[in-house]
C-alpha cells in the first residue's frame, strides 16, 4: 500500500461504520433502559429497609463500645502502673512477682502439676464422662479394642 | 422533538415519556461514540445503559447551562473512560486485547485498514483517545469537545494534534506505507 497516510486518514476511513450490532438492538433499547431504571428505583423489601436503617446505628454503637473498651483498658493500665511505681507502701509489680515466685514455689507448682491424672479422677466420674460424651457404638469399639490388646 | 421540548415535557411532569424520547434521540450517537472507545459490543451496551441511568438520576439537576447533547456526551465519555481504567486496573491493557481481537469479532466487519486504524487508536491514552474520536470521527467542534471533557480548547487542539501524529506514525509502522 503506497498511499500516503495523510490521505488515508483524511478520508476518514471509518465513514462507513465497520462495527455492527445484533439485529433489533436499537429497537429494544428504550424498553431495556426504562426497565432497568424501574428496577433500580423499585422500593426495597421490608427486611432490607429495616436493615438499612439499623445498620448505621449498630455500626455507631459498636464504635462507641470499642472506644469505651479501649479507654477503660488504657485507664486500668494507667492505674496499675501508678500503683506499682516501687514505693514501700505500694511495692512495684516486679518486686511483687519476685516475692511471689521463689525456687521453692516453682518446685511445688511443678510437683502439683505433675501429679498423675488417674489419682484425681475416680472411676465413677470417668464412666459418667464417657457415657455423656461418647455414643454406644464408640464405647463398644473402645471396649473391643481394649479386649483385643 | 427538540431537546428544549423534551426538557419542558420532563419538567411539566411527563418524566418517563420525556426520558424515553431522550433515549430515542441519543441512543445511536452515544452508542457509536462509546463503542469506538471500548470496541466490544457488550461492553458498549453496559456503558450505554449506565449512561442513561446516570442521566435519569441527575436530569433533575440539569440546569441547562450546557446543551443536553454535550451533557449526555460527557456522561457517556466518563462512563467509557471509567470502564477502560477499570479494565486496565484489573487485567492490564485489556482494551488492546479487544483491539487485537477486532478481526475475529463477529460484530466488526471492517476491512484491514479500519481494523488497523482502531487497533492503533486503542494504543492512545484514554482521554487523548476520547479527544481523537470526538474530533476525527464525529467532527465535533473543539468548543463542544471542551464542554464534554471540561478542558480548554487550546489544550484540546494540542492533544488532538499529538494524537493524530501518533496515529499516523503507528499506522505507518503497521502498514509500511511510503510517504
Amino acid at each position: 500500500m503506497n498511499e500516503p497516510i495523510d490521505d488515508l486518514l483524511s478520508r476518514r476511513s471509518d465513514a462507513e461504520q465497520p462495527f455492527r450490532v445484533p439485529e433489533g438492538y436499537f429497537d429494544a433499547l428504550e424498553d431495556r433502559v426504562m426497565a432497568r431504571i424501574a428496577m433500580e428505583e423499585a422500593p426495597e423489601t421490608g427486611r432490607s429497609r429495616v436493615w438499612t436503617v439499623i445498620k448505621p446505628a449498630l455500626a455507631l454503637a459498636a464504635t462507641f463500645a470499642l472506644i469505651f473498651g479501649m479507654g477503660y483498658g488504657v485507664l486500668s493500665l494507667t492505674q496499675t502502673l501508678k500503683r506499682g511505681n516501687g514505693t514501700p507502701e505500694a511495692p512495684g509489680y516486679a518486686t511483687t512477682v519476685e516475692e511471689w515466685i521463689t525456687p521453692a514455689s516453682l518446685i511445688n507448682y511443678y510437683e502439683m502439676d505433675a501429679q498423675p491424672v488417674e489419682e484425681e479422677i475416680d472411676e465413677e466420674t470417668l464412666v459418667n464422662y464417657l457415657a455423656s460424651e461418647l455414643s454406644f457404638t464408640q464405647l463398644a469399639e473402645i471396649y473391643a479394642q481394649a479386649n483385643l490388646k | 422533538m427538540t431537546d428544549r421540548e423534551i426538557l419542558k415535557l420532563y419538567r411539566e411532569g411527563g418524566r418517563q415519556e420525556a426520558f424515553r424520547l431522550l433515549v430515542q434521540n441519543y441512543k445511536e450517537r452515544l452508542y457509536w461514540h462509546i463503542r469506538r472507545m471500548v470496541l466490544d459490543h457488550d461492553d458498549a451496551d453496559d456503558c450505554l445503559q449506565n449512561t442513561f441511568v446516570k442521566a435519569w438520576t441527575s436530569l433533575d439537576r440539569f440546569r441547562g447551562d450546557a446543551q443536553l447533547y454535550t451533557w449526555l456526551y460527557r456522561i457517556a465519555t466518563n462512563e467509557a473512560l471509567t470502564f477502560l481504567s477499570r479494565q486496565q486496573t484489573r487485567g492490564g491493557r485489556l482494551e488492546l486485547d479487544a483491539a487485537s481481537r477486532l478481526s475475529s469479532d463477529p460484530w466488526f466487519d471492517g476491512d484491514q485498514l479500519q481494523a488497523t486504524l482502531h487497533r492503533v487508536i486503542a494504543k492512545l491514552p484514554p482521554k487523548q483517545k476520547a479527544v481523537f474520536l470526538l474530533r476525527y470521527f464525529e467532527e465535533m467542534p473543539y468548543e463542544q469537545i471542551a464542554q464534554v471533557l471540561e478542558t480548554s480548547e487550546g489544550a484540546l487542539k494540542a492533544s488532538y494534534h499529538h494524537a493524530y501524529e501518533k496515529v499516523k506514525a503507528w499506522m505507518k509502522e503497521e502498514m509500511d506505507v511510503k510517504y
